[in-house]
């Protein structure tokens, strides 16, 4: 599969969020939008080292889960009339993906938790894990708690996914609460890091089928809201969802 | 005798040896009974260092893949990791169990940082989990049968420290009395008043059977150490009877043992007249052994008997007449 059928699938998977998340009017869209490409990677490209059927995702950043609903529906794992009812009282999908989703791992809500669950997860090693972390939710202390545990313990089927896309919910992370340098905090884990623009999928593939003998994170630099030109990099829309007619209207022709 | 916690791990070590899924995790805690594991089952130990958070976390997805998971740390850090048994472990129905060592006041002279008294309060406002507080190394070890058994989230809360009143009268817990999560320790003849507690507590509950005794009084002694879910229709039996109730406990009384006894007579539609006793709603940076700080916070053998009387003068007279 080529980088343009992957850029056709995400922008289709992007189209699908933005769609069910606007016609329910809940959910984190520009964080979902942010770590598309990522898993589009991840379950779509065939080089990469992922294989849904035995391997597993655990979304951590729970609020960006959304965004493998319409993979899964894709890959039948999921009905895809289910993208109609996200959020309806008739429906399986929720805000925060949680295991009662086929498919889905974790509950989705509180962030830093997936890590060390993950972990708990990988210790058999019998699967690869990997995690869909939020930058912003790396100000959480029990994330670090967990990367020492993981890099201690060698759990090398783990990768870390950071989807950094730069910004919490009050803006952008190097101006309200520094997290950089990130290679070097987690090189000095123990990581193997690796940083890509979480955009480009001939980075992603190099990432994402690379093997290390450490745990691995891939730093993932993404624009929050990728897709819809209005959205991207708009800290204020981080909870905001279009809800204006033409606002619709651009964002599914942009995604379209 | 064997502390809670290494009748405990030791009887859990036996289980252990037979069975690979059974893994234990501690943050940072040794134990006598700890060194064997770690030399003779390496692989079903892990140190997560002073990490409660990750360790919930760790043992939450260690359990979601069928190990019988174990989490060893001070009780009082139970707070600590809260979040994290609420969301990764009781939530996705991962049912891990939690050894809390040294509840109520067992730490002092450590101060209030290191002596849980609101646990109980916090602890059974997680759905789906049980508190167990056993107050006899035989009901400790005898608790591995039933968590290895049906892995469900449990909170097991270990005195470090218990009165030797108890080693002298406690019966031995039969498969029955364990099942129901409470016992009758002791009982006279047609008993006017009922004695709960659990833990610690049990031996002040012993001791104020036997000063109501002196003055006429006919009680009986319960331990509720399964304090969640506490069987109400088996406490309702053991209350035929009785129209009066004294609740111990080493807690502040907001939330605690007490407002569950309360919770189940209300429930049980069961017309008692109930004094709750604990510690005062304060945190005690107080110097002082166990003892001591519960006798200077209105826990000492004489504060509670004066308590209960003072308690059944306020009541009908026909409750008066011994004094």
């Amino acid at each position: 599969m080529n980088t343009d059928q992957l850029m056709n699938i995400a922008r289709n998977i992007r189209r699908e969020i933005f769609d069910f998340t606007v016609s329910a009017q809940a959910g984190h869209l520009a964080s979902s939008l942010s770590c598309v490409d990522l898993l589009v990677s991840l379950y779509y490209d065939p080089i990469t080292l992922f294989a849904y059927q035995k391997d597993i995702v655990i979304f951590s950043k729970g609020h960006g889960s959304p965004s493998v609903y319409p993979i899964l529906a894709d890959i039948g794992i999921i009905e895809k009339s289910e993208l109609k009812k996200y959020c309806q009282p008739d429906g399986k999908l929720k805000l925060h993906a949680d295991w009662s989703i086929p498919g889905c791992y974790f509950v989705g809500g509180s962030l830093g938790n997936g890590l060390g669950y993950a972990s708990g997860i990988a210790f058999k090693k019998n699967k690869r894990v990997y995690v869909i972390l939020g930058d912003a939710e790396l100000y959480e202390g029990c994330i670090w708690e967990s990367l020492l545990f993981i890099s201690h313990h060698k759990i090398d089927n783990m990768h870390l996914l950071v989807d950094r896309n730069g910004m919490g919910i009050l803006g952008k992370t190097e101006e309200t609460l520094k997290l950089e340098p990130l290679t070097d905090k987690f090189s000095s884990f123990g990581f193997s890091v690796q940083v890509v623009d979480g955009h480009d999928y001939e980075q992603l593939r190099l990432a994402l089928s690379r093997k290390d003998e450490k745990p691995m994170v891939t730093i993932a630099n993404t624009i929050k809201g990728k897709g819809v030109s209005y959205m991207e990099d708009v800290w204020q829309y981080h909870t905001i969802i279009p809800k204006d007619k033409k606002l619709i209207e651009v964002g599914m022709e942009e995604l379209s | 005798m064997k502390s809670h916690r290494d009748a405990f791990i030791s009887e859990l070590f036996n289980r252990a040896k037979q069975d690979s899924n059974i893994i234990l995790i501690s943050v940072d805690m040794g134990a006598p009974s700890l060194d064997v594991w770690r030399r003779e089952l390496p692989e079903q130990f892990f140190t997560a260092g002073i990490s409660e958070q990750h360790a919930i976390n760790f043992a939450a997805g260690l359990s979601s893949t069928g190990k019988k998971v174990y989490v060893y740390f001070m009780a009082c850090w139970t707070a600590r990791c809260l979040e994290q048994i609420r969301y990764s472990c009781a939530m996705p129905g991962n049912g891990i169990t939690i050894l809390g060592n040294s509840v109520g006041l067992g730490y002092s002279p450590a101060g209030p940082a290191h002596n849980p008294t609101e646990d109980i309060a916090y602890m059974k406002s997680i759905f789906g989990l049980e508190i167990y507080s056993p107050a006899t190394s035989q009901v400790a070890q005898a608790l591995v049968s039933l968590t290895c058994g049906s892995p469900k989230l449990r909170y097991i809360r270990f005195e470090r420290s218990y009165p030797e009143i108890l080693d002298e009268t406690y019966p031995n817990p039969n498969e029955r009395a364990l099942e129901g999560g409470i016992l009758e320790v002791k009982s006279d003849k047609n008993a006017q008043i009922g004695i709960l507690s659990s833990g610690y507590m049990l031996g002040r509950a012993l001791g104020l059977s036997q000063d109501l005794k002196e003055m006429g009084y006919s009680t009986s002694v319960v331990d509720l150490f399964r304090i969640k879910p506490i069987n109400t229709s088996l406490l309702k039996n053991l209350l035929v009877g009785i129209d009066i109730i004294v609740t111990l406990e080493e807690q502040g009384l907001c939330g605690g043992f007490g407002s569950s006894i309360c919770e189940a007579a209300t429930d049980m539609s069961m017309k008692k007249e109930i004094l709750r006793l604990g510690l005062p709603e304060k945190y005690l940076f107080d110097n002082g052994n166990r003892e001591h700080l519960l006798n200077s916070n209105g826990l000492s053998s004489r504060d509670i008997f004066l308590s209960v009387q003072k308690f059944l003068k306020s009541l009908d007279s026909n409750y008066l007449s011994n004094w």
